[in-house]
């Protein structure tokens, strides 16, 4: 139909204006089209240059999975309970409210990694995207005294980029460093409203990224290996207790949690898992892949190997999850493979 | 926007971002033979930060900037090395406006300050990573930095892609301080009772036997616990102390480079008149390699 109407207007504007040859008129109008394309939003020459938001973006699952299982290692738990939740999410046309999740966990053990992967999923540009904003709170919300001017700064960006694009996504990092104040400015855009202010946040993502309750996941993991039981066989069940009763009734444990589960905003609490030795040889391997080298089980192992792991006696699981591992594998690179990677 | 695109176009655009922040071309030659040839007694060092410099700068997708602690003895090299790492790479070397440094003494003196210092150094890192995606930032005496500021540099060290629209991925960052040094020396010295080599000393020696003492003791004053907690340092390089034939060397060195044939008379004159440590064994130099320009000059009559 609107193919139809550009013809129509396209051959019979010469005839509505004489005093211009054909040729000339259809190329103002042309011009003119282009333009008023190109401003305007969401319309489909804009959107081959520019950053668009996509009314009604759905997350494809088989991409979600694929990308899970094949770059996030030894967090059984977490693909999960994230599968389900953005699947869920992203498959419901009217969602009740923005979707929360609260990634806990060990350092290095992949919870930015995940967020990344799923703003990915959501907004093809990942972080660099317009419409995926990343706070961290120590860069973002430093100063305690300025908590006031943070909060109103922190709406009225969350208000601006939600009216912009329903489908926003923000990521919160290091929270358990977040001052109480800064979080409770978050909370009305978290709740079950329809609308605030003419806003709808119902399509917002708010992810949650903190080390609280880190240690009390490593507990019930090394609980589990000297139990002998699979990695593989925990379960959120067994996880939750431990962390309602550390974490979130502990109110000298730093963490904002107790305000925001008073009122059951958070949807999910994803824990990740301390990663065993295994585990860090697969991000070697993956690492040495992106690389381009081909990949040496001898290195793989040198460089897993010298990674430090706790507890002190048994040594099962990875200090630092897999972060600093680029830095051990530029050390023991060696000729070779720099000769195999110039060939390649 | 289709992001395969916007990365074809930033990597068009990183080399002549790299040219504009005046690298030099053949970084790696140059480096290791000025560590082979100018510093002497550090084994460890040259090892590890040729590899280290080398492999970053090769790794054109690098997860996060470059951070390396060089901690040790007085005199030993750490300003030197940073020096030597920083003319290996741009081509006016410290003088180069890409490359900063900062003494913690010096530029962030006053604790009551501390807010006023977070702020404006991380809008000067925001600014000339920015300007300059290949920035070097030297920061000298950590264990006098207030651990505030140490925290207010971690987001920049950290794995992110982008901090508000800035990529802080190929940036180096080296942190000098003296803590740990006794633990370092302890090492050596056990290994010189024992008879054997320094040559033999490992890393992995002394990062056992600083990581039971220091690190997990919050009170030795050691700000790297900040830092190690997230695992933000790439490398822990040691500097081992002095001996008496390093000190030689630098003796000789700094003769050669005032134009003078090497006198060993002299050389061993002023070298006799360095303090050693500890007070029976005397085998370390307590300055290390400083004073020792000083006191050619008064050997030397002109």
């Amino acid at each position: 139909m609107k193919l139809l109407k550009a013809a129509v207007v396209f051959v019979l504007a010469p005839t509505l204006t004489p005093a211009f040859d054909p040729l000339s008129v259809s190329v103002m109008v042309g011009g003119a089209v282009m333009a008023w394309h190109l401003f305007s939003s969401d319309s489909w020459l804009k959107c081959r240059f520019q950053e668009c938001c996509k009314k009604n973006s759905t997350v494809n699952f088989t991409a979600l999975k694929a990308q899970l299982d094949n770059r996030l290692f030894g967090q059984h738990l977490a693909k999960d309970v994230v599968l389900k939740a953005v699947l869920g999410f992203s498959n419901n046309p009217s969602p009740k409210k923005p979707l929360m999740l609260s990634l806990h966990g060990w350092a290095g053990t992949g919870k930015n990694f995940l967020s990344q992967i799923l703003a990915e999923q959501v907004h093809p540009a990942g972080l660099r995207s317009k419409f995926v904003h990343l706070f961290l709170a120590t860069l973002h919300f430093p100063h305690h005294d300025q908590v006031k001017l943070y909060k109103e700064q922190l709406q009225n960006w969350i208000r601006g980029n939600v009216s912009a694009c329903p489908s926003s996504v923000f990521i919160f990092d290091e929270m358990d460093k977040m001052h109480p104040g800064v979080i409770d400015a978050i909370k009305p855009f978290l709740d079950y409203y329809e609308e605030v202010d003419g806003v709808s946040y119902r399509k917002a993502i708010f992810i949650f990224l903190s080390n609280a309750g880190g240690d009390l996941i490593n507990k019930a993991a090394f609980d589990f290996w000297s139990s002998g039981k699979h990695r593989e066989d925990i379960q959120l069940k067994d996880l939750e207790p431990l962390l309602s009763v550390g974490v979130f009734n502990n109110k000298n444990s730093g963490l904002w949690h107790s305000s925001i589960i008073d009122r059951n905003l958070v949807d999910y609490f994803v824990p990740f898992l301390p990663l065993e030795h295994r585990h860090v040889k697969m991000c070697v391997r993956a690492e040495m892949a992106a690389r381009g080298y081909a990949v040496d089980e001898k290195i793989v192992q040198a460089v897993a190997d010298e990674m430090t792991y706790f507890p002190k006696e048994q040594k099962i699981f990875s200090d630092k999850g897999c972060k600093t591992v680029q830095a051990k594998l530029d050390i023991h690179e060696d000729f070779v493979m720099r000769d195999m990677k110039s060939r390649v | 926007m289709d992001v395969g695109k916007s990365h074809y176009l930033q990597m068009l655009m990183l080399p002549t971002k790299l040219f504009l922040c005046d690298l030099v071309v053949n970084q790696f030659a140059a480096l290791q033979e000025n560590l082979d040839k100018k510093l002497f007694g550090q084994h460890l060092v040259s090892k590890v930060v040729v590899k280290a410099v080398r492999g970053f700068l090769n790794n054109t997708n690098a997860k996060k900037p470059l951070a390396l602690s060089l901690h040790g003895w007085t005199g030993t090299g750490k300003n030197f090395v940073s020096k030597i790492v920083a003319e290996s790479i741009y081509k006016k070397g410290l003088q180069s406006k890409y490359v900063h440094q900062f003494v913690a003494t010096l530029h962030f003196p006053h604790a009551h300050s501390i807010n006023l210092y977070k702020d404006q150094l991380q809008s000067w890192i925001r600014g000339n990573v920015s300007a300059c995606p290949r920035s070097l930032f030297i920061f000298d005496e950590m264990d006098k930095m207030h651990a505030g500021l140490i925290d207010s540099i971690k987001p920049f060290l950290d794995y992110y892609e982008l901090l508000d629209g800035v990529s802080y991925r190929q940036a180096i960052f080296i942190f000098l301080s003296n803590a740990g040094a006794e633990k370092i020396t302890e090492v050596a010295l056990d290994f010189w009772r024992n008879g054997r080599t320094r040559e033999d000393i490992q890393l992995t020696d002394i990062q056992n036997a600083l990581s039971v003492s220091v690190f997990n003791n919050k009170n030795s004053g050691f700000w790297h616990s900040t830092l190690i907690d997230r695992n933000l340092i790439d490398y822990f390089i040691p500097f081992l102390p002095l001996e008496y034939k390093h000190v030689k060397m630098c003796v000789r060195v700094e003769i050669e480079s005032r134009g003078y044939t090497v006198d060993e008379d002299i050389v061993s004159r002023i070298a006799d008149e360095m303090t050693y440590f500890p007070r029976e064994e005397r085998i370390y130099s307590d300055k290390g390699c400083k004073t020792v320009d000083a006191k050619l000059d008064y050997y030397y009559d002109f």
